[in-house]
């Protein structure tokens, strides 16, 4: 793909991971306000797995959980990739990027699926 | 040309010496000389070489800032040695090194094959959509001042080279297309008789490309034409993520060839002005 679609995804991810960590901050430090709990309750197991079963949160974690890794790891492959490496190691670090991002984004979405289908008391 | 009508002031000129054949590494030799007003770093070195140490190496030509061949790392900073005049660097002890960045072939010689080559990449010619009309001009392109405007300043590299010595990115990756040929690119994907962004993506729309750059801007102030190359690489950005989501140059605004009777027509249109005095 080209350079410049890549590069231009890593910016407008950013506006939208402003959003949904504002959105994730709100959650979490207006939990009071939003969900009539105090915000040490909110972090509690109970209670964050109620909120999970919200289709909304299901939707702000997986969206955020996206940007945050594209932004992220975008950056870690400009980072590396500036090493004095050849091509085809440039490759494998990019092959490698990518695989540990789809990871990390299976493994995340699949603890928020199960956290808003989890069936509390059984 | 130095003006000897002044007292001249002792330099000690610390020359970073190699030569392959010879040294396992480089060293430092020191030359001690009468320096007058307006004796440039290239004109030291010839009366260096003359007087003291005739093997000593450089690469230069036009001696007026115009052929971009002299380009050292003087005081620690990259500059044309013909430009360059001893006493405004206003130190008694001026160190000459070779570009930094480059391979050393001797002395103060780099090796310029990189910038050459990057150069030569991002295809620094005029891609127009018809090539018989290249091959066999039937008339002129038309060019209005904006347009011309546009990539302007571009057109006054000299291919020194000065600007890949400065770039700290280039310093850590060395495949890095840099800001000469980053603006090249620029220069002619700005060109309205130009429509050759496609063929020169594959080179530089790439990791190594535009978006490496890290703004240092060491680039633009290394520059002895007053090329600001930096600003080339952010416009060059500008047009590549216009083309990547389809408002690039359209072939509508490709400037069309105008037959020479059509252009001699519009020159009278813009001749100057009848004279009102002298006649």
């Amino acid at each position: 793909m080209r350079e410049t679609r890549l590069w231009s995804w890593h910016l407008l991810v950013i506006p939208i991971i402003i959003v949904l960590l504002g959105a994730h901050f709100a959650v979490m430090h207006y939990a009071p306000v939003f969900y009539g709990v105090s915000v040490e309750e909110a972090r509690n197991f109970e209670t964050m797995i109620e909120r999970g079963k919200s289709v909304a949160q299901l939707v702000l974690y997986v969206l955020l959980l996206a940007a945050a890794l594209y932004h992220g790891l975008y950056g870690l492959r400009g980072i590396i990739r500036e090493l004095p490496m050849s091509p085809a190691l440039g490759k494998i670090v990019d092959t490698s990027i990518i695989g540990l991002g789809l990871f990390i984004f299976a493994f995340g979405t699949y603890v928020t699926w199960w956290t808003f289908s989890f069936k509390i008391g059984g | 040309m130095s003006d000897k009508t002044t007292t001249p002031r002792e330099i000690t000129f610390r020359v970073r010496r190699f030569d392959p054949n010879v040294d396992a590494a480089p060293h430092w030799s020191e030359y001690r000389l009468n320096v007058y007003d307006g004796m440039t770093v290239l004109e030291a070195l010839h009366e260096i070489k003359a007087q003291q140490e005739p093997t000593l190496s450089w690469r230069s030509s036009c001696r007026m800032g115009v052929c971009g061949s002299c380009g050292m790392f003087i005081n620690e900073l990259p500059m044309l040695a013909c430009q360059t005049q001893v006493l405004h660097l206003g130190t008694d002890v001026v160190s000459i090194a070779p570009l930094p960045n480059y391979d050393n072939v001797k002395d103060l010689v780099p090796d310029l094959a990189p910038l050459i080559e990057k150069h030569a990449a991002v295809k620094p010619y005029i891609i127009y959509l018809d090539q018989i009309e290249i091959d066999e001009p039937t008339g002129e392109f038309l060019q209005t001042p904006d347009q011309r405007e546009e990539f302007s300043q571009f057109t006054h590299c000299i291919k020194c080279g000065l600007c890949l010595a400065a770039c700290p990115t280039v310093a850590t990756d060395p495949l890095f297309l840099g800001p000469q040929a980053l603006a090249q690119a620029y220069r002619y994907t700005a060109d309205n008789r130009d429509c050759g962004l496609k063929d020169r993506i594959e080179a530089i729309d790439i990791f190594h490309g535009p978006y490496q750059c890290h703004l240092a801007g060491a680039c633009s102030q290394a520059c002895p034409k007053g090329v600001d190359p930096a600003f080339g690489i952010q416009l060059l950005k500008r047009a590549l993520v216009l083309d990547s989501i389809g408002f690039g140059k359209k072939k509508s605004s490709v400037a069309k060839v105008s037959p020479l009777a059509d252009v001699v027509k519009q020159i009278e249109e813009f001749a100057p002005p009848p004279r009102t005095v002298g006649k």
